[in-house]
């Protein structure tokens, strides 16, 4: 497969609007290093988390000696642990995603916003991977926080093609199990498989405790399914042709549209997915913006 | 269904171009890669159920549109007996068949119109709209006669589609259209009979049917229509005249006479009837019990003055339904002998004959017979004599001409043939050798039973001809038509056409060495007696004649005396009910008893008349304005209209939904800090 070189994809422009936003994950994570990040495991780096009776076995180099003074008990002083996250990027290379309504097709847009992700994601230190979700195009780069990794990312975001049946649901499955627990996992992909399916595969990632983000990707022209003739639809995953004539089947089309929407809203409600639909007409730094600010921690009192 | 412009039929299958148009449409599809093709399959899935049969609906809602827009313009007329038989396709000739019989001028009492004039006016107005062809050709019953009319239009003033109180044979109007079909070689030709299917009209046990459905079916492209109005009117009464005498009593004079009022239907309300006698412009009225089947009056005397010794009256009935029936003429006048000659140079043969003349059938009235041989006919009272009786060798040269003018005149002549052969020749007929049939073969085979000399009795029974023995007959040659036959198929009796009076040749002799003529007596005698009083019909100063258009032609002129007013024209007197006089004779003209007494035919009967040839029957109703067909493109554009409704309803979108904005759709919702940020 040859290698695109390229990154054209990576607008700085956008980078640099996106820059003063940090990724934050929602769910703790567990990290290598020291980073940005919550962590399930208590530590003594930073921020006061709270106090806590001594039992022996502590290290009574951790004793608040300020407290014992003032009321002659022994206390242990916690505080938490901040790490950095792995974020593991899962972008559906099916055929659907070469769909380009009046723009560009799903599959730029989905590497555009997962280049600036991996860009942003690198450069607070953070681990990146990428899956590439796909029954003829796949590809797995575990998540490493090296700059020259990032380059490995981006070399392999630029090179991948949309063709054949979509494998995002296996793919969904493989990085649940694969991916160590306690990971950002961030989906792009028209996500057009049934809602139940969609279901099995969330629940997987949530049980492993990932913090998961889905940018489900829709061309306005799919939702208004506007024709005035007979059309041959070719499927771009490879299946059967459709002729149809969108004036008698449209109200058919739309009603089943409805009701997926309705299933897909239902899935991300019950899996507490951090749940995005995009429109190819939206520009790409709102997207992102509105979805790192939606993850900003909110200031207390 | 018929149509004006049947042609435009041929544009039908352009009701498959929605079809088409369908098909290529589905051809002219682009070609689109598709990302959503779950949500497709899913749609096509349900549209297998109301939405497709929508879509059928709407494509067979066009192709009934385009259709009904051919029909249109195809210019269809209702009518569906129409259709049946050919209906008012392309045609060559049409051939009005009309029925003017008095039972035909029944009226509908709401619209005053006669079963004729409905009949004929619809007719019309069918021939219009539909065409008619190349010649429209009337046959009217009273004259039996084809005309060719210019218009449909003309029908109705043409005096010959007029009410008269003749009879019609419908069989002889038919047997005057294949005449004029074969004479002018006519192609699709298309028959309306306007009828009553009168009984007494239609003859249907007569036997000229058979000749007349062989004669039809060897016309191609005719076609029969019989619109018929067989229902028979309410409550119609009819009266009737007979046994006019005038006799003389003391030095006083007064009429008797038998009247008869009928209810045709046997529906009459009991009720008192007046009925109004007028003689010589005097009125009376009587009033009679009526019970359902009607009323008789018998030996009903009026006075009159004794020097009046001939003249002329009528009786009336109150105005019902049939206005035509409800009057009838008669005459009066010192009764005259009825007088027979007998020509013969056989005594016996003579005597058979004199004895079978001489028995008067009533008594009232003179009798006289005279019996000449051949060397004296010189001596034959011409004038004086009704009935000549011929046994002999045929004459000629004065004495033919002699008889042809006493036939002429309105009298009888009957030839039986002479003793040994002879080669005179008179009306165009000769006797040839005597022969001697079989055993099996002496007796007659068939007779004519519905008219002439051996029509059944008035009770409806037969002659006993069944019976009849002939040992010797007389071969003939000539244009007479048969009507008896012997078992081997030579005629007995023969008629000879004649303008007025009547001829008749008998192939054989009363005596016991030819036939039972004599022996057996009832057929000699009745056949003699009928040919006598036929022959002194015209003898008689006042007679009494069934309408028909040669009823009057025995002498002349004849001038109408009643009614006075809206008197018939030269040529329709005979026709219509009157009395009419020329010189010292009188002559009273009504509709014949089987008019009044005869019923319609079954319907099925008549049906079985045409059998095996291109027939509709219409059944209508008097005074039933309908027309017979109409033009009814409108309906179909009014149709068409409907189904472009129609289609445009099932055409119509669903309605619209609203796509949600992606910032609706958004399941996260864009947080506040977007904007601040």
């Amino acid at each position: 497969m040859a290698a695109r070189l390229n990154r054209e994809f990576l607008d700085p422009k956008v980078l640099a609007r996106l820059a003063p936003l940090p990724l934050h994950a929602r769910l703790p994570m567990l990290g290598s290093v020291s980073g940005r990040h919550r962590s399930p495991i208590r530590g003594s780096i930073l921020e006061f988390a709270e106090y806590r009776k001594y039992v022996p076995g502590d290290d009574p180099r951790r004793l608040d000696w300020k407290s014992y003074a003032r009321n002659d008990r022994h206390y242990i002083k916690e505080f938490e642990a901040d790490t950095n996250l792995r974020m593991c990027l899962v972008v559906d290379t099916s055929g659907s995603m070469d769909f380009a309504g009046a723009g560009v097709s799903k599959l730029e847009y989905a590497r555009r916003m997962a280049g600036s992700l991996a860009y942003i994601a690198s450069r607070q230190g953070d681990a990146v991977g990428l899956y590439c979700a796909g029954t003829e195009f796949h590809q797995e780069i575990p998540p490493k926080r090296s700059p020259a990794h990032l380059g490995t990312v981006l070399d392999e975001l630029g090179a991948m093609q949309a063709s054949g049946e979509t494998g995002l649901a296996d793919a969904l499955h493989e990085a649940a199990e694969r991916v160590p627990q306690r990971a950002l996992i961030i989906v792009l992909s028209d996500l057009f498989i049934e809602p139940d399916v969609l279901r099995g595969c969330f629940q997987h990632l949530r049980f492993r405790k990932h913090d998961l983000a889905v940018f489900h990707l829709l061309d306005q022209s799919e939702l208004e399914f506007e024709f005035d003739r007979p059309m041959r639809f070719l499927d771009m995953e490879g299946g059967e042709p459709v002729l149809a004539d969108p004036t008698i089947v449209g109200a058919q089309y739309r009603r089943a549209l409805d009701a997926y929407l309705e299933g897909v809203d239902q899935v991300v409600r019950e899996t507490e997915v951090d749940y995005h639909r995009v429109g190819m007409h939206e520009a790409v730094d709102d997207v992102l913006a509105r979805f790192l600010l939606g993850r900003t921690p909110k200031r207390r009192g | 269904m018929s149509f004006l412009q049947p042609l435009a039929l041929l544009a039908l299958p352009l009701m498959a171009l929605p079809i088409v148009i369908h098909l290529v449409n589905q051809r002219r599809h682009r070609t689109v890669n598709w990302a959503a093709m779950m949500f497709l399959v899913s749609a096509k899935r349900m549209n297998k159920g109301m939405a497709r049969l929508r879509h059928l609906l709407i494509l067979l809602v066009r192709m009934l549109a385009v259709a009904v827009l051919v029909f249109a313009i195809s210019r269809p007329l209702a009518g569906g007996w129409l259709s049946g038989v050919g209906g008012m396709g392309k045609r060559d000739a049409t051939l009005v068949l009309l029925d003017r019989s008095a039972s035909m001028e029944a009226l509908d009492l709401q619209t005053g119109e006669s079963k004729r004039s409905t009949a004929l006016n619809k007719l019309v107005e069918l021939l219009e709209q539909g065409g008619h062809g190349t010649h429209l050709v009337l046959v009217d019953s009273a004259t039996g006669q084809a005309r060719e009319v210019d218009s449909p239009k003309a029908l109705l003033d043409l005096p010959m589609t007029q009410a008269t109180a003749t009879s019609a044979d419908m069989p002889g109007m038919l047997e005057a259209a294949v005449r004029y079909l074969k004479a002018n070689n006519t192609g699709r030709a298309d028959i309306w009979i306007c009828s009553d299917l009168s009984r007494n009209d239609w003859d249907p046990d007569g036997g000229r049917w058979s000749a007349l459905r062989e004669e039809f079916a060897g016309l191609e492209g005719v076609h029969h229509f019989l619109l018929s109005y067989a229902d028979r009117p309410e409550r119609n009464l009819s009266v009737r005249v007979e046994n006019v005498r005038r006799r003389t009593r003391g030095g006083d004079a007064e009429l008797t006479l038998d009247v008869t009022v009928w209810a045709a239907g046997g529906d009459a309300v009991p009720c008192r009837v007046p009925i109004e006698f007028e003689v010589n412009g005097v009125r009376s009225v009587v009033e009679v019990e009526l019970d359902a089947r009607g009323a008789s009056l018998q030996g009903h005397r009026i006075p009159i003055d004794a020097r009046l010794t001939s003249g002329w009256g009528s009786v009336g009935l109150p105005a019902d339904a049939n206005p035509l029936d409800n009057r009838f003429y008669f005459v009066f006048t010192e009764p005259v002998a009825q007088a027979a000659t007998v020509v013969s140079d056989d005594a016996r043969i003579a005597e058979s004959f004199r004895r079978a003349l001489a028995i008067p059938t009533d008594p009232g009235r003179q009798h006289r017979v005279d019996v000449i041989p051949l060397s004296r006919v010189d001596e034959v009272d011409w004038e004086g004599t009704g009935l000549l009786i011929w046994q002999g060798p045929l004459p000629g040269g004065a004495v033919a001409e002699e008889i042809e003018r006493f036939v002429g005149s309105g009298r009888v002549v009957v030839f039986f043939p002479p003793g040994r052969a002879d080669d005179g020749e008179i009306f165009a007929s000769s006797w040839g050798d005597w022969q001697r049939p079989a055993q099996e073969q002496n007796k007659v085979s068939w007779w004519r039973g519905d008219a002439d000399l051996l029509a059944h009795v008035g009770s409806g029974d037969a002659l006993p001809l069944n019976e009849l023995r002939t040992y010797q007959y007389c071969s003939l040659s000539g244009p007479g038509t048969a009507l008896a036959r012997l078992g081997d198929d030579h005629p007995l009796l023969t008629r000879v056409a004649s303008d007025s009076g009547a001829v008749y040749f008998c192939g054989t002799l009363p005596t016991a060495q030819f036939s039972s003529l004599e022996r057996d007596g009832v057929v000699f005698y009745v056949m003699l007696q009928r040919a006598l009083a036929e022959g002194c019909r015209s003898l008689a100063p006042a007679s009494h004649r069934d309408a028909d258009a040669g009823v009057l032609a025995d002498r002349g002129p004849w001038e109408p005396v009643a009614p006075t007013e809206d008197a018939p024209t030269l040529s329709a007197r005979g026709l219509h009910a009157g009395v009419y006089r020329s010189g010292e004779y009188w002559a009273a003209v009504n509709r014949n008893l089987a008019e009044d007494r005869s019923g319609p035919s079954p319907a099925a009967t008549v049906d079985e008349l045409f059998d095996g040839l291109s027939y509709r029957r219409i059944d209508a109703a008097v005074g039933d304005t309908s027309a017979l067909a109409s033009e009814i493109w409108r309906a179909f554009l009014v149709a068409m209209a409907v189904a472009l409704i129609l289609e445009a309803a099932l055409s119509l979108p669903g309605k619209k939904v609203e796509r949600a904005r992606f910032s609706d759709l958004t399941a996260g919702g864009s947080d506040d800090r977007t904007e601040a940020w």
